[in-house]
């Protein structure tokens, strides 16, 4: 998927409406993300664009509250609760996400497969 | 040669848009402080009550006698329990004591100056104080022999009052001396005896609520307690030493109403007819104070214990106020308007007991050279609640030559003696008559409150002093005097302490957290109006031993505890970045560090610029190929860079090379991600804007670390700030950081959005409405962004900013802002592969010239006086303005002269030439990249470096 900042994207996107865990202080999600504006895009193994410096989920904690809701390893994070992912820093995507007051976060991903699932129904028609 | 002309007007620019940050900064600073010390007055009288107990021991024996005076009160009203309800009582006072406190601090906001509503209560409450450790300490004095000779005296001196003052006023006197004197008072005595005792007591807690001149309600307090005692004393002995307890004030209070009551009539500091207890009962705001005074009252006489008497003064007085609190600016102004004379018709009329009057202030002033201590402190504290909020009074003060009396009483060895006369001079220090600033000053006063401030633990006094040392050094031609005689002392007294940095830290003891007390708020804003007093006042405080170290630490702290938005966080702030102004200049072995580039002449610069300016002019592919290039030549520079810095660190870094070590950015940046403090925010974005100005081996480390630090978003993210000073710092700090290439190219990339976006459009100014000076630092930021980048450019064009930059250009009525957008456009069209895309969005060659001097769009932007040479000259370069353009901006000197001291940008230098702009035009060796410094810290395995073109940053992973 490329994407040029800027640029209007048309993919398909899946919503995913993740409740945070607590654990004492701390609200937890359940996943790692990489990437940002602000990253060597070409460091990221899940871009199909090696310029593409957008959000990616990295890795996924097993049985956690990302899981649950269907996150996935390599999803490519367009929006955190109606804030735009695809012209951020890693950090700013890191503190849209992990909000003190919000306990539930609502994500628009796109990821490959889901591309690939739409295409093969297209397809098939 | 045209270009180079431009670049001065530019620069000045630049320069003119810094300037107005440390001037705001400064102004503002000073108003704070006398808000705070006026509020404070008031806290303090709360507290004294405590540490006076000690002096009036001897009470004890008094307060039984008074007792004996009171019993038959009390008796009516509640004889089963005096003694415990007195207890019982004395805690609802504490409490009421604690409102009044929150109630002034509430109003200290409130005041126009913030000292207005402050002023009314603090003072008052010093007052009755001072009023009270009469009281108290008159007691002592009474008892003591000689005590009753200085009364006596005193009486003998206001004689002359005496004779004009009525038949009352002589009573009040007979009472101190002899109660039997008084036929009047005694018949009064009687009746408080049996029926009126609450009565006396009332009209002076009322007295004192309404009023608020204290001396005058001690007079009335006085003469009804006087006589009631009188017949009650069993013993003359007796009866004085109660008096004096309660009544003592009177003493003095007296020798002053006699004094007051002679000019009276005329005098506009006259309470006499507020004396009256009727009158006071009458009014209105005496329901409401008459059940506490009840409470208070009854205590007091009722309890043996002195401390007990005492703290329910205090809470009384305190209860007093809250009437008047409740009505801040009418309690408080009320009792100013009548010493200033202007009673209204009704007051008088309402106060019919002509017998008390104020002292007039050369009376009070007199009464500062009293031998008696406590008439001294009473007098100081007057004069300070007097001057509270009043111009007139203070300046009176001065020409009566009172000053130095003040001045004088700070050595006195009694504790309440230089308290209250720290008060005084801090209230007359206040405000916008710099004369009577340079009247303590005239007298040694600064020293003087130095000294005090090495000698004394007193929390109080040191708040006061250091309050007014803030309030002094808020005009220009006394910081150096600060400097001169407190700098160390103060750095050593408050700001190292406070700040909790250790010299030399103990293995065993944690690292101390500032405290941010009262003293350190005011100190360190007294040093931050002093270090704006040019290059020596910056180079005595660098070389303070152990104020910049502090001042780092205090910081630092502050970032720990994320607690970063109060008044002395700012302060430090503030500080730092004035001491960071100019450090490529002035800081003592910097020339070691300068670059080589730099230090060629301004001409040899010109050529230099003018070279890379060609390359630049052949197009656009030298931006990308030129800057791989670069990257190559700056990791050789980097190479030099790492061995000649090396050396330099093997010894810990102290003192002023803090200022500048790349570890600062860190700190600069976690205040700007985290403070909601606007003046924070400027200071921090100010320093990281000077620190990366200059041509220094230092500025190259600290622009290339706040890119690997991610600074450049967070910069970038404060363009979208609503304050309009922080957008103007940021803006700039970002133009010296493009001096660094890499920086210049991530800024480009993305910055160039929220740069654009703060610029006007066409004729309607953007929601924030930015002053010229931030539009024109914008304009100047992306001018230098744009220049040998025309990829830059091409994001401007992007961002749609032609049409604004036209706009501007055309329609602005700012000759600043016209020529700022001329500079910009005429580089945009010098990038010849642009043109084709420039034209077919509807552009063409005019639209990128400057307007000619001659439309009348142009005369009317270009006032006499500055523009007119500039622009012809612009036209001239059309030409090869593009590149050109680019000298125009230096971008060193903008920051600096930004923070040049207040002198200059009194001068109005917007448009004088800078003078060093030479070596910012020399840029290219600031492009090296420092990608693998050691003195980064490597603690933080998580991040990466912003520059997605440095060196590989490590993938970063973040758990959310």
């Amino acid at each position: 998927m490329s994407f040029m900042p800027g640029q209007p994207v048309s993919t398909v996107v899946q919503r995913i409406e993740i409740h945070k865990l607590r654990d004492g202080d701390n609200l937890i999600l359940g996943f790692s993300i990489g990437g940002g504006i602000d990253q060597d895009p070409s460091q990221n193994l899940f871009s199909e664009d090696k310029t593409d410096k957008g959000i990616y989920v990295t890795r996924v904690s097993k049985g956690g509250p990302a899981e649950v809701a269907g996150l996935r390893m390599g999803d490519r994070i367009m929006q955190v609760n109606g804030w735009d992912m695809t012209m951020v820093t890693h950090d700013q995507a890191r503190k849209k996400l992990t909000k003190k007051n919000e306990d539930v976060v609502r994500l628009l991903v796109t990821r490959k497969t889901l591309e690939d699932a739409v295409r093969q129904s297209m397809m098939q028609h | 040669v045209p270009a180079q002309e431009q670049s001065p007007s530019n620069q000045t620019s630049l320069a003119m848009m810094q300037e107005p940050q440390e001037v705001m900064e400064e102004t503002v600073t000073i108003e704070e402080d006398p808000g705070t010390p006026t509020s404070h007055v008031s806290v303090v009288t709360s507290e004294d009550g405590t540490t006076r107990r000690t002096e009036t021991k001897v009470t004890k024996v008094v307060k039984t006698i008074t007792r004996r005076t009171f019993q038959p009160v009390i008796l009516t009203e509640s004889k089963p329990s005096p003694s415990t309800a007195t207890p019982s009582e004395t805690k609802p006072v504490t409490k009421m004591v604690k409102t009044v406190t929150t109630r002034t601090v509430r109003q200290v906001p409130l005041g126009p100056d913030g000292l207005p509503l402050p002023e009314g209560s603090s003072p008052l409450g010093s007052y009755t104080d001072s009023i009270d450790r009469r009281y108290m300490k008159n007691g002592e004095r009474f008892i003591t022999p000689q005590a009753t000779s200085t009364l006596t005296r005193s009486y003998n001196n206001y004689s002359d009052s005496y004779n004009d003052a009525p038949d009352s006023q002589f009573r009040h006197y007979a009472l101190h001396d002899g109660y039997g004197d008084m036929p009047n008072n005694y018949g009064s005595l009687s009746r408080g005896v049996n029926y009126r005792p609450y009565q006396p007591y009332m009209p002076t807690g009322g007295y004192r609520p309404e009023n608020s001149y204290t001396l005058p309600i001690r007079k009335d307090d006085y003469g009804h307690v006087a006589q009631p005692q009188v017949p009650m004393g069993s013993s003359t002995v007796d009866l004085n030493r109660s008096q004096p307890e309660r009544f003592q004030p009177e003493p003095y209070g007296l020798e002053d109403d006699r004094r007051s009551l002679g000019p009276d009539d005329e005098e506009p500091y006259d309470l006499v007819p507020d004396y009256s207890t009727a009158n006071r009962r009458t009014l209105p705001g005496h329901t409401i104070r008459e059940p506490l005074r009840n409470g208070p009252r009854v205590r007091g006489y009722e309890d043996p214990i002195e401390a007990e008497l005492i703290d329910e003064r205090h809470p009384y007085i305190h209860g007093m106020y809250p009437a008047p609190l409740a009505q801040p600016e009418r309690g408080s102004l009320a009792s100013l308007d009548r010493m200033g004379g202007r009673r209204s018709p009704s007051i008088d009329s309402i106060r019919k007991d002509p017998r008390w009057r104020d002292p007039d202030l050369p009376e009070v002033i007199a009464m500062l050279g009293h031998p008696i201590d406590p008439v001294k402190s009473n007098a100081a504290a007057y004069l300070q609640h007097l001057c509270y909020e009043n111009d007139k009074i203070k300046k009176d003060v001065r020409q009566l030559k009172g000053i130095p009396m003040l001045v004088g009483l700070l050595d006195h060895p009694k504790a309440e003696v230089h308290r209250k006369s720290c008060g005084a001079l801090r209230n007359i220090s206040y405000g916008k008559d710099h004369d009577n600033k340079v009247a303590i000053k005239s007298c040694d006063g600064i020293p003087a409150h130095i000294r005090l401030l090495r000698k004394t633990n007193d929390m109080e006094v040191r708040e006061l002093i250091t309050g007014t040392l803030w309030n002094l050094s808020s005009y220009e031609p006394l910081k150096m005097v600060i400097i001169n005689h407190g700098l160390q002392t103060m750095t050593n007294e408050v700001i190292i302490p406070h700040s909790g940095w250790e010299h030399e830290p103990n293995e065993d003891s944690k690292p101390r957290d500032a405290e941010w007390t009262t003293v350190f708020k005011n100190t360190s804003g007294c040093l931050r109006n002093v270090s704006s007093d040019g290059a020596e006042a910056r180079r005595r405080l660098r070389e303070c031993e152990g104020l910049v170290d502090a001042l780092l630490h205090a910081l630092q702290s502050a970032v720990g505890k994320k607690d970063m938005d109060s008044k002395s966080v700012e302060n430090c702030v503030c500080i730092m970045r004035n001491l960071s102004y100019h450090v490529h200049k002035e800081v003592p072995g910097a020339e070691k560090f300068q670059d080589p580039s730099a230090l060629q002449g301004p001409g040899s610069a010109g050529t230099q610029r003018k070279k890379k300016d060609d390359a630049g002019c052949f197009g656009g592919k030298k931006a990308k190929e030129e800057w791989f290039n670069q990257g190559r030549k700056n990791g050789e520079h980097d190479k030099n860079y790492d061995t000649l810095d090396l050396p330099k660190r093997t010894e810990p870094t102290k003192g002023f090379e803090l200022l500048y070590q790349p570890e600062v950015v860190r700190l600069y940046l976690s205040l700007l991600t985290e403070s909601q403090n606007y003046n924070t925010l400027e200071a921090a974005a100010g320093a990281l804007q000077n620190l990366s100005a200059g041509q220094w081996t230092w500025s190259n480390y600290i622009r290339a670390t706040v890119r690997k630090e991610k600074g450049l978003p967070i910069l970038v993210e404060l363009l979208r700030s609503d304050s309009d000073k922080v957008v103007r710092a940021v803006a700039i700090a970002l133009r010296n950081l493009s001096i660094d290439r890499r920086n210049k190219d991530l800024i480009g990339s993305y910055a160039m959005r929220d740069l654009v976006s703060n610029l006007p459009s066409g004729q309607q100014r953007p929601a924030k409405n930015l002053e010229e000076d931030t539009v024109v630092a914008i304009l100047n930021t992306i001018h230098e962004i744009i220049i040998d980048s025309s990829e830059n450019a091409r994001s401007l064009i992007t961002a749609q900013a032609i049409d604004k930059l036209v706009a501007i250009n055309r329609t602005s009525q700012s000759a600043r802002e016209t020529k700022a957008a001329s500079h910009v456009l005429q580089t945009v069209w010098s990038y010849k592969e642009l043109r084709n895309a420039l034209t077919k969005d509807g552009w063409n060659k005019t639209h990128f010239q400057p307007i000619p001097t001659g439309t009348p769009k142009g005369s009317k932007s270009c006032k006499p006086g500055y523009d007119d040479t500039t622009l012809p000259l612009m036209e001239t370069n059309q030409g090869n303005r593009g590149c050109s353009g680019g000298d125009v901006i230096p971008m060193d000197e903008l920051g600096p002269d930004g923070y040049s001291t207040i002198d200059q940008r009194d001068k109005d230098s917007k448009y004088k030439s800078s003078d060093g702009s030479s070596d910012l035009q020399e840029r290219e060796p600031l492009k090296n990249d420092t990608n693998r410094k050691h003195y980064i810290r490597s603690n933080r395995p998580t991040v990466s470096l912003v520059d997605a073109c440095d060196v590989k940053p490590q993938p970063v992973d973040s758990w959310v």
